[in-house]
């Protein structure tokens, strides 16, 4: 699909700049996603061009305004809701308690 | 359904099977052919570059047999083909502007390439 994935030519990012000792991983969360992701795969319920397809899906606009990883767990999230793995609701759930958690963690300190 | 234990993890990435398909297929290009990428502008998953569409190149080489991503991403099965590294001049993709001697090699599949 033409989507905003397909950057080859656009202008306008700014310049490429090679971090300095590159983490494989910049968050804690960026490793979850990629070992849930491909721990995910070994189910055996798609195939990686169909996980590619699933992260081209996401709105174009929310695309270029978030990372590498946030595509994947996009991507991710797309597909086990799809194959009937987990519901959307399911996933809003667990995101608004880790927010309360979070909310309650900054409320203390 | 397959589940991926613990103890099975290292194996299990080690031997995950690349695209490569071992079968033995007629190629539609040989080295040194010239080819014009196709204009197709597919709703699915592709991974023919925008900015080759309808530009002309050369085969450099021909890498073998390959899943074509096209079908596999919709759930058409794997449909395998050659894919070669087809070499686009710089000017030919970005204009008189670009630079005269550099180029962009993009692998390509049969499916996306016409005899030019």
């Amino acid at each position: 699909m033409n989507g905003a994935h397909d950057l080859g030519g656009m202008h306008g990012f700014g310049p490429v700049e090679p971090e300095r000792d590159e983490p494989v991983f910049h968050h804690e969360w960026e490793r979850r996603a990629f070992a849930i992701t491909l721990a995910s795969g070994f189910l055996g319920q798609w195939n990686i061009d169909m996980s590619r397809s699933a992260r081209e899906q996401m709105p174009a606009a929310e695309y270029l305004a978030t990372t590498y990883y946030e595509h994947w767990l996009f991507g991710l999230e797309r597909l086990l809701v799809e194959k009937g793995f987990v519901k959307p609701e399911e996933i809003e759930a667990r995101v608004a308690e880790l927010r309360r958690q979070r909310a309650g963690r900054a409320a203390e300190s | 359904m397959r589940v991926l234990t613990g103890a099975d993890v290292e194996q299990a990435i080690r031997t995950s099977g690349g695209a490569r398909v071992h079968v033995e297929l007629p190629a539609k290009f040989k080295a040194g052919d010239r080819v014009v990428a196709r204009n197709l502008h597919p709703l699915g998953h592709t991974r023919l570059p925008r900015y080759a569409r309808g530009r002309r190149g050369v085969i450099d080489r021909d890498h073998g047999v390959f899943i074509f991503p096209d079908a596999h991403a919709a759930g058409a099965g794997q449909k395998p083909q050659h894919v070669y590294a087809v070499r686009f001049s710089l000017r030919e993709l970005w204009g008189p502007e670009a630079s005269e001697r550099d180029c962009v090699l993009i692998d390509l599949w049969d499916d996306y390439l016409d005899p030019a």
